[in-house]
């Protein structure tokens, strides 16, 4: 169990190292169904970005706090918690329902985001 | 001493714009007047009333109060220390810290005691706590009162701090107590946020505070403190708390009202009423002003600089005044 969950996280990180290594260069005209376009989100300056992302069913979201405050992921409807995360620190969550989820920094409540799952 | 009276326009002579007297008009209070008490990081005022007139004057006066300025009781509001914090903003907390102690170590009126609003730690780790209250332990002042801040309480809803400061709290936090005839009430708002909201003390803490205060006379000076501003200060980046309208309304019987927080590591002052808003300067880095930036987080200032926008607070309250006089020290 624990090496399926390390091997998913792995391949993950290839896929995203792959597309920004890949873009522009075809990559995705295989695959262009399943894979999502954006499967991360960036926290800088007290903001989430995109603050609206829309993903397919399936599909891990990433999100990384590139800020010098902690941040946490908290889904408003209880979905997803992250724990508290430093700089550079990331969280990840995998969106195996169609749906639309809310969430904001727990800390910070005025940051607030969505992920689109369809 | 010199006066200078500021008309109802605001105008004050340009040699002396270190003092304000203003008159206190049977229509209230000169709202312009009192912005000009307004204390941005990097300067410092203190604030005192005085039958009805409020004065302010500049630290780099404070020579000439000499007596004025000794009341029944004196302490110390220090915030933010975010023990832990090492980025750019300042990668020395634990110095700019000890610093403070040692400021407050040299006033020349020893504090009785000091309170702390909150984010004493970076990241609510043992080992943060650790340090602050190894670090606490120089100062004069042995009593430390602390309210939460939203770092102090990561992760665990609170239990750690409560088991650190909380021992004779109540709820999540809260608690009040009496010193020379102030009563003190220090109150939690940072637990249980909603997304898109600001800072929230809830119903049941409301409900304790308004007990709290009900068998006190009108005459009581009050001192409210807090992490998150009470008053709405910048709602934009969270400067606020939800429900504290509903907390001041409690207080309107009083007096003197003077209220503490932390959170936005700059020295801010207004008065409305009976209330003295103010919030403190951090220990460990300064933030932006309202918009000033693209976000409130960490500002970067040149090293030189920055011991010269963090700081202490000294609070000093005088039988008899309706307010407690609030001078903000650099720790440079």
């Amino acid at each position: 169990m624990r090496r399926s969950v390390s091997t998913a996280v792995l391949l993950v990180v290839l896929g995203l190292g792959t597309a920004g290594l890949g873009a522009g260069t075809g990559d995705f005209s295989a695959s262009a169904q399943q894979k999502p376009e954006t499967t991360e989100v960036k926290i800088d300056n007290f903001s989430f970005g995109p603050g609206t992302l829309t993903v397919p069913v399936g599909t891990t979201v990433t999100w990384t706090n590139r800020d010098d405050i902690p941040h946490t992921i908290v889904s408003t409807e209880g979905a997803f918690k992250s724990k508290v995360l430093d700089t550079d620190e990331k969280f990840s969550f995998t969106f195996s329902k169609a749906g639309s989820y809310p969430y904001f920094c727990s800390i910070h409540p005025k940051m607030t985001g969505r992920v689109v799952v369809q | 001493m010199k006066k200078e009276v500021v008309d109802k326009e605001g105008k004050m002579s340009e040699k002396r714009k270190d003092e304000l007297l203003i008159d206190h008009n049977h229509d209230g209070i000169d709202r312009r007047g009192f912005l000009k008490c307004m204390a941005w990081a990097g300067t410092g005022a203190l604030c005192v009333m005085q039958g009805g007139v409020l004065k302010s004057y500049s630290l780099s006066r404070m020579s000439e109060l000499g007596p004025k300025a000794a009341g029944e009781l004196n302490f110390v509001q220090i915030s933010d220390s975010h023990m832990g914090f090492n980025k750019a903003a300042n990668p020395d907390v634990v110095g700019t810290l000890k610093a403070a102690i040692d400021k407050i170590n040299g006033l020349a009126m020893p504090p009785e005691f000091m309170l702390h609003t909150g984010d004493i730690s970076h990241l609510s780790k043992p080992e943060e706590f650790d340090t602050v209250d190894q670090i606490l332990k120089g100062a004069s002042a042995k009593d430390v009162f602390f309210v939460p801040g939203e770092h102090d309480m990561l992760d665990d809803n609170g239990q750690q701090y409560l088991e650190r400061y909380g021992k004779n709290a109540k709820g999540a936090g809260w608690y009040s107590f009496d010193k020379k005839g102030v009563h003190f009430i220090g109150l939690v708002n940072v637990l249980n946020l909603k997304a898109g909201g600001l800072g929230t003390l809830g119903q049941e803490q409301l409900e304790w505070m308004k007990a709290d205060v009900k068998h006190l006379k009108h005459s009581t000076p009050i001192v409210l403190f807090a992490h998150i501003p009470l008053w709405s200060v910048y709602p934009e980046w969270g400067w606020g708390t939800e429900d504290s309208a509903q907390a001041l309304a409690y207080l309107k019987k009083f007096g003197s009202v003077t209220v503490l927080n932390g959170h936005i590591h700059q020295t801010m002052q207004k008065v409305e009423g009976n209330v003295t808003f103010h919030t403190a300067a951090s220990t460990a880095f300064p933030q932006p002003q309202p918009g000033k930036a693209d976000s409130p987080g960490p500002m970067k200032v040149p090293a030189e600089q920055l011991k010269s926008i963090l700081g202490i607070t000294d609070v000093n309250y005088v039988r008899g005044q309706h307010a407690l006089g609030v001078v903000d020290s650099s720790l440079a």
